[in-house]
């Protein structure tokens, strides 16, 4: 009886303190002007990733402009009908711009917060139960840091038709890594701390002390990592579109950028690259200037003296 | 642990990664369906008898285990055998193009490695200054934009609107220069060198300035340079006893970036044209030619574990702070 009061409480003033905290951090966190600029693009982005197919003109790649003449309109600059132009195939590039923000946007998420779990998850286990336990994750680890991202995702992908769910499967499969690392060593030090071995001389199990008290201490990092993973899964994700492994069956910005690549576009169409090309770059970017105005929350030795 | 243990663990480490690394790829490899002749059998250029002697050649028919050992013996030996594609030796496909890779990368990682690094120093230490906030977004920008798009930004701005340079490749299409140093040191080859250069530079800038940055920041207020101070250095050789003491995540910093290079610049290579190393992976996986394919894919893993191996060893020798439970 009395064990689940306590276990209520201590649930409690956990949700209250990290919520608290939270508060706390982005008031921090925005008042870093980069910051703010960063949150703005990013709630854009996600509002594409999530209306931005319903709000295309166009069907991006089905629907084909005509000029009045009836003629396809191919690689016209911006106009009256095609505000951001068409492409060489005659396809509205708003069109395409609107609808490839979602699989950029899906991967993206998926990506960095399955990249973001895992990692945190075995990060965890590894610097809690160190020895044989950290000793195999860690070569495993290794591993994959020794097997090259981009090339083997282009193996795999050569045998598999590529589609969203298996590039972000693969994302996740190769970037769990960086935060496992880093968790890892910051379970290290709080493992130590008298709360934690307190808490398992009081009779606390494994599963409990790992998550309940000395989880709540790296989440922190862990967030961090989560956020730095999108970005690095935005990247991902166009790198493979651009060298031609993408979904073949959707639109996405590295597609485009694959597209006007091949098709030498490039050249004069301006209009036809530029979009894609900003969206990534700007939603990458937002992704690293949150993340490192958070960072300044979770290592307090970079903050100011104010 | 001795230095000498701890040495010889991590290059017992080093090599059986190696060795998980290259048996992960034969296997993929092997997975893949059909073989790099099933289309020329397709498109009737060959009898099956004829495919089925090639195959021999290539010791494709032997049985899975004879052509895994002979793979590792080929690898060890760094003797990729036979392109198919080409149908030359494969070794005489990668080496040059591996020697174009180096030549981009290893001037342009060094360059940004010392100009960035100081930069960084120079923002850590006038904390919350203009020259600090812009350089950080400026380099975040840069860092965290896939390499390839801010290629596509110069290539439209440079090549395409303003023509300044060239767009396609390492040298003209008419210039066929002979050995390495007619190769690498004319005007025609320095054009070509620049964008792909400057992306590079702009790519890795981020990652040095923010490390040298927020180690000078964290060594700021440390006694050591309040002793200096009351010592009466002036600011400048303050920041450079700081500077050395933020030398080593940096050089560490390094050989992992120098380790990773082969891997980050496929997408590089491709968008400038330039014949390197990660520009022939993309292709040969795209005609099936496994053993280049196998090449590639090889020494882009053996830089990483080599260069791992060399920043770990690094690491405990410079680092006297280093925990020998964390060897």
């Amino acid at each position: 009886m009395s064990t689940i009061d306590i276990d209520t409480d201590t649930a409690r003033d956990r949700i209250a303190d990290v919520l608290s905290r939270s508060r706390r951090t982005a008031k921090f966190v925005l008042r870093d002007n980069a910051a703010k600029l960063g949150f703005a693009i990013l709630a854009v982005f996600t509002f594409l990733g999530v209306f931005g197919p319903e709000l295309a003109p166009h069907a991006p790649i089905e629907h084909t402009m005509r000029a009045e003449d009836g003629g396809i309109m191919r690689m016209s600059p911006p106009n009256d009908a095609a505000p951001l132009g068409t492409t060489t195939y005659g396809k509205d590039v708003l069109s395409q711009f609107l609808a490839g923000a979602r699989p950029t946007f899906i991967v993206g998420f998926f990506g960095g917060v399955g990249t973001g779990i895992l990692g945190f998850l075995v990060g965890l286990v590894s610097g809690y139960f160190g020895g044989r336990v950290d000793e195999f994750l860690m070569r495993l680890t290794d591993l994959t840091f020794s097997l090259p991202f981009l090339p083997m995702a282009l193996l795999l992908l050569t045998f598999v038709t590529p589609s969203v769910t298996l590039i972000t499967a693969v994302i996740v499969a190769f970037f769990w890594k960086m935060p496992a690392r880093v968790i890892r060593s910051e379970v290290l030090t709080v493992r130590e701390r008298t709360f934690v071995k307190s808490a398992r001389s009081s009779g606390a199990g494994h599963f409990r002390t790992m998550f309940l008290h000395v989880a709540p201490n790296v989440l922190g990092i862990g967030f961090l990592y989560t956020a730095y993973a999108v970005a690095w899964a935005i990247a991902g994700q166009a790198s493979l579109a651009f060298l031609g492994f993408g979904d073949p069956t959707t639109t996405s910005w590295g597609r485009m950028l694959r597209q006007v690549f091949a098709s030498g576009g490039m050249r004069e169409a301006w209009w036809w690259v530029l979009p894609p090309a900003i969206g990534i770059a700007a939603v990458t970017t937002s992704v690293f200037l949150v993340g490192r105005a958070f960072e300044e929350v979770v290592n307090p030795e970079l903050r100011g003296d104010e | 642990m001795s230095f000498r243990r701890f040495l010889i663990k991590r290059v017992v480490i080093a090599f059986l990664l190696t060795l998980v690394s290259v048996s992960i790829i034969f296997v993929t490899l092997r997975m893949l369906p059909g073989t790099p002749f099933s289309s020329l059998v397709a498109s009737g250029g060959l009898s099956v008898e004829q495919v089925n002697e090639i195959e021999a050649q290539y010791g494709l028919n032997e049985p899975i285990y004879v052509q895994y050992v002979k793979y590792i013996q080929s690898l060890l030996t760094l003797n990729f055998g036979y392109s198919i594609a080409e149908s030359r030796p494969v070794a005489e496909i990668i080496y040059p193009r591996l020697m174009n890779t180096l030549v981009l990368l290893v001037p342009a990682l060094i360059t940004t490695a010392i100009i960035s690094s100081i930069a960084g120093l120079y923002a850590g230490w006038n904390r919350g200054s203009h020259f600090e906030r812009s350089s950080i977004v400026v380099t975040t920008f840069f860092r965290s934009t896939p390499v390839f798009v801010t290629g596509i930004f110069l290539l439209v701005i440079f090549a395409y609107q303003l023509g300044i340079f060239p767009a396609f490749g390492m040298r003209s299409p008419l210039d066929n220069p002979q050995g390495y140093i007619e190769t690498y040191f004319s005007v025609d080859f320095a054009k070509h060198y620049f964008l792909p250069f400057a992306a590079t530079v702009l790519y890795y800038s981020g990652d040095f300035l923010l490390l040298a940055r927020n180690s000078v920041i964290e060594r700021k207020g440390s006694a050591f340079l309040t002793l200096h101070r009351a010592k009466g250095l002036s600011e400048r050789e303050q920041l450079a006893r700081a500077g050395r003491n933020s030398m080593l995540p940096l050089v560490t910093y390094f050989a992992l970036r120098m380790g990773m290079l082969f891997q980050g610049v496929i997408t590089l290579e491709v968008v400038f044209a330039w014949p390197g190393i990660g520009r022939t992976l993309v292709q040969a996986i795209n005609q099936q030619d496994y053993p280049t394919v196998q090449a590639a894919v090889f020494i882009m893993a053996l830089a990483v574990i080599v260069m791992n191996l060399l920043a770990d060893v690094m690491y405990a020798k410079i680092d006297p702070t280093v925990e020998e439970a964390d060897l």
